[in-house]
């Protein structure tokens, strides 16, 4: 007979089982998503990974209560990744609504005239993979409150609106705040090129 | 150009990520478990085997009890494996149908 814990069934099943407080089914339920919510809270909070635990934690206590309204619209995986977006979420928010600078001594010249300034090398746009992991390389050395809001924009794809809706800010806040982790971005990215050229 | 560049970069990043501990993955199987027995009585591990389910030694010995309520106890709660299992990453934990021992990838 396979192994129960490397031959999944349907996911139905699997949630069904789980919802009988079935425990090898939710033994296997873990083994079968903890790496995958792990990578993906990891690598959206990272540096600051030690919070990443009991925020995976925290993922699947909440999506074995939901489990009972789980349908199968989508696959299990997809959505316990679901719950985990929303908890990293979460994160942002309570990270960023700390952040004392958020609305606070804005040097609005430099997030709107930096972002002209920068110019991604010709060269550096026939590499993507190479860009791919600079930018990435970029994005983990700025301040945290810089990568995180890059992330819920770009990663998650959430608007400004959305953004400041979440955080209690105005849209112009956000925004804002934006330019300025672009800016920062940027000025990091034309000084990772000419560190570079120098080697 | 950088909004591109930003929205490529991310979204291929967890490749570098790795993959959870064995001790979390133990600890989140053991907070679960306690939250079904709050919520009710566990599946009785007769049914979970019939179901296909892989026991372990000792899984198999309280399935043999013709007892409903005895059936739905956790043997984890007083099993060596899970203690290991949740304190010590990759603990050497080698029993068949014991998750502990699969988290820890044997």
């Amino acid at each position: 007979m396979s192994n129960p814990l490397d031959v999944a069934k349907s996911d139905l099943e699997l949630a069904a089982a789980i919802r009988q407080r079935d425990r090898k089914a939710t033994a296997r339920f873990v083994e079968l998503y903890s790496d995958a919510v792990y990578r993906y809270v990891w690598r959206r909070l990272f540096p600051r990974t030690e919070a990443v635990p009991d925020l995976v934690q925290d993922v699947f206590v909440a999506a074995w209560r939901a489990l009972p309204g789980y349908q199968g619209d989508a696959a299990l995986q997809n959505w316990v990744l679901g719950i985990a977006r929303n908890k990293v979420e979460d994160y942002y928010r309570r990270t960023l609504r700390d952040a004392q600078w958020l609305t606070e001594g804005i040097d609005t010249e430099e997030a709107e005239t930096a972002p002209a300034a920068v110019g991604l090398s010709a060269e550096g746009m026939i590499d993507a993979e190479r860009d791919s992991a600079r930018a990435s390389r970029i994005l983990d050395d700025l301040p945290y409150e810089y990568a995180i809001v890059l992330r819920w924009k770009y990663w998650d794809g959430r608007s400004s609106l959305e953004m400041a809706e979440g955080l209690g800010k105005t849209v112009k806040a956000v925004e804002r705040l934006l330019a300025r982790a672009r800016a920062q971005f940027g000025k990091q990215w034309l000084n990772d090129g000419k560190g570079k050229e120098e080697e | 150009m950088m909004e591109d560049l930003l929205r490529a970069s991310l979204s291929s990043d967890t490749d570098t990520a790795p993959g959870a501990p064995s001790t979390l993955k133990s600890r989140i199987f053991s907070a679960l478990v306690r939250l079904e027995q709050e919520d009710g009585p566990l599946r009785i591990l007769s049914e979970s085997r019939d179901a296909g389910e892989q026991l372990c030694v000792f899984e198999h010995l309280v399935a043999a009890v013709p007892s409903e309520k005895a059936q739905a106890a956790n043997p984890c709660e007083v099993c060596h494996a899970r203690l290991l299992g949740e304190h010590v990453e990759n603990a050497p934990i080698y029993w068949p149908g014991c998750p502990y021992s699969r988290y820890c990838g044997h």
